[in-house]
C-alpha cells in the first residue's frame, strides 16, 4: 500500500555544487563586460539632473578625448563656506576653491593644459576638440559654469559637454 | 608495484575565488554611462560692434535667480513647454513665409541659383588668386564654396525643386542668471535637443523612411558617406544654433 513511504534510513544526498564556479564566473564576465571602471570618487557631492536625447561619451572616453570636472557641494559641510555660493570644483579629486582662486590661479585652465600635455601619443585630437565634461550637481548655480567656460575659452578648449542622467537610452 | 593514481586537485574553493573577483568588479565599476550634451564655446574674437539680429530671429529662453522661466516675454511654470516654443519657432514659417508674425523667415533656393552662386565664388577666387590676396581671405571664400557644394548635394538628396532653409541668423538663446540651478539649465538643453530631434526625425521618416535615432547611431558607428549626406541634409533643414549667454555679474 504505502508505495511512497519514506525509507527513513537513507540520508539526504548533498546538493552538487560543482557547477557553482561556472555560474559565478559567468556573472563575473557579465559584469566585466557590461560595466566601466569608475574614474574616481569625486570629493564633491554630485547628483546629476535628468535629461533625454543625449550623446554617449563612451567612444570619446575610449579615445581619452574627454576630461571630467565635478561641481558640487563639498562632502564636508563645514567647508561649504569657503567656496563661492557653497559649491566647490573638483579637478581630479583636488577640491579647488571657486571664489577668487579660480581667477587668480586659473586653476581650470592650468588643469586642462596639464591634462592635454599628458595625453597618450595615440591621441591626436587638437585641444579644441577635446571635450571638457561638466558634471554638476542639480542645484549648482549656472553662473559658476559660465566662469569655468570663460577660462576654457581663454585657452581655446572649445568643446564642452553637460552631463545629465539619461534614463531612456541605456 | 601497483601504479598509484594521481589525486584530483580539489576545486572546491574555485567558487570562492570567483566570488571574490566578482565582488571586486562590482565595487570598482559602475553601470551608468556618461551621457551628455556636447556643445562648443565660440572662439574668442574681439568684436567692435555687435551684429544686429532681427528680433524675429531670436528665441530667448530665460531663467532668473528664482528659477522662473520666460520665453519671448511669456512667463510660465512648466519647463516641458520649452520644446513647444522651439517647435513653434521652427515650424511657423516653414511652409509659407508670413511677414506679419514674429518668427524667422525661410528662404527657398533652387539648384540653378546654387549653381550661379558657386560660379560667382569660383570666379571671385580666381580673381583674388591672380591679384595675390591674403591666404585667409581666399580660404574664407573656399569655405563658402564648400558650403554651397554641400547645399547642392543636400538639395539633390532632398528631391524637391527648392531647399527650404531657415534664416541664417535664426538662433536659440539660453539666458540664465548667476544663481539659476544647473538642473534648469540642463532642462533647457534637453528641451531644445528634444525639439530638434523631433523636427529632424519627422523629415528623416518622410524622406528616408527610418527614424533619426537609427540613422544617427549608424553614422556614429560606421561613418559612411551616404549616412553623412543624410545627416548633412537634416542639419541644413533644421540647424541647431544654440547660444549660451554669459550671465551678468
Amino acid at each position: 500500500m504505502s508505495k511512497f513511504k519514506k525509507d527513513g534510513s537513507r540520508p539526504m544526498p548533498g546538493v552538487n555544487t560543482s557547477s557553482l564556479p561556472d555560474i559565478v564566473f559567468m556573472l563575473l564576465f557579465f559584469f566585466m563586460v557590461a560595466t566601466t571602471s569608475k574614474e574616481n570618487d569625486p570629493t564633491v557631492k554630485v547628483e546629476s539632473p535628468v535629461g533625454d536625447k543625449t550623446t554617449d561619451l563612451t567612444p570619446y572616453k575610449q579615445r581619452s578625448e574627454v576630461d571630467f570636472l565635478y561641481l558640487g557641494e563639498p562632502r564636508n559641510p563645514m567647508r561649504a563656506a569657503d567656496f563661492k555660493m557653497g559649491y566647490a570644483l573638483s579637478l581630479d579629486n583636488v577640491v579647488q576653491p571657486t571664489v577668487d582662486g579660480l581667477y587668480t590661479t586659473n586653476a581650470v585652465a592650468q588643469w586642462k593644459k596639464d591634462k592635454f600635455d599628458q595625453k597618450p601619443a595615440r591621441m591626436t585630437a587638437p585641444i579644441e576638440s577635446v571635450i571638457t565634461c561638466f558634471k554638476a550637481d542639480r542645484n549648482a548655480p549656472s553662473g559658476l559654469i559660465f566662469d569655468i567656460r570663460k577660462e576654457l575659452q581663454d585657452i581655446n578648449a572649445l568643446t564642452i559637454a553637460y552631463a545629465v542622467r539619461d534614463n531612456g537610452n541605456i | 608495484m601497483a601504479k598509484r593514481e594521481i589525486e584530483e586537485i580539489n576545486a572546491g574553493s574555485m567558487a570562492d575565488i570567483a566570488f571574490l573577483l566578482l565582488i571586486f568588479f562590482l565595487v570598482t565599476t559602475t553601470m551608468d554611462k556618461d551621457q551628455a550634451y556636447i556643445r562648443s564655446i565660440p572662439k574668442k574674437v574681439e568684436v567692435s560692434t555687435p551684429v544686429d539680429v532681427e528680433e524675429r530671429n531670436i528665441l530667448a529662453i530665460k531663467a532668473n535667480n528664482q528659477n522662473q522661466l520666460m520665453v519671448r516675454g511669456k512667463i510660465f511654470d512648466d519647463p516641458n513647454k520649452i520644446s513647444d516654443f522651439v517647435l513653434e519657432f521652427y515650424r511657423t514659417n516653414e511652409k509659407k513665409n508670413d511677414p506679419t508674425n514674429n518668427f524667422p523667415m525661410y528662404s527657398r533656393i533652387s539648384t540653378s541659383a546654387i549653381d550661379q552662386n558657386i560660379a560667382t565664388i569660383e570666379a571671385e577666387i580666381e580673381q583674388m588668386e591672380e591679384a595675390g590676396m591674403k591666404a585667409d581671405v581666399i580660404n574664407f571664400k573656399y569655405n563658402q564654396l564648400d558650403e554651397w557644394e554641400k547645399k547642392k548635394r543636400a538639395l539633390k538628396l532632398y528631391g524637391a525643386n527648392e531647399l527650404p532653409e531657415i534664416h541664417v541668423q535664426a538662433n536659440i538663446r539660453i539666458e540664465v542668471q548667476q544663481a539659476t540651478a544647473y538642473s534648469i539649465f540642463a532642462k533647457m538643453q534637453t528641451e531644445i535637443e528634444e525639439a530638434i530631434f523631433e523636427l529632424r526625425n519627422g523629415e528623416c521618416e518622410r524622406l528616408f523612411g527610418m527614424p533619426y535615432s537609427v540613422l544617427k547611431r549608424r553614422y556614429d558607428q560606421d561613418k559612411k558617406a551616404d549616412d553623412q549626406a543624410m545627416m548633412n541634409l537634416l542639419e541644413i533643414l533644421y540647424p541647431a544654433r544654440i547660444i549660451e549667454v554669459t550671465p551678468k555679474k
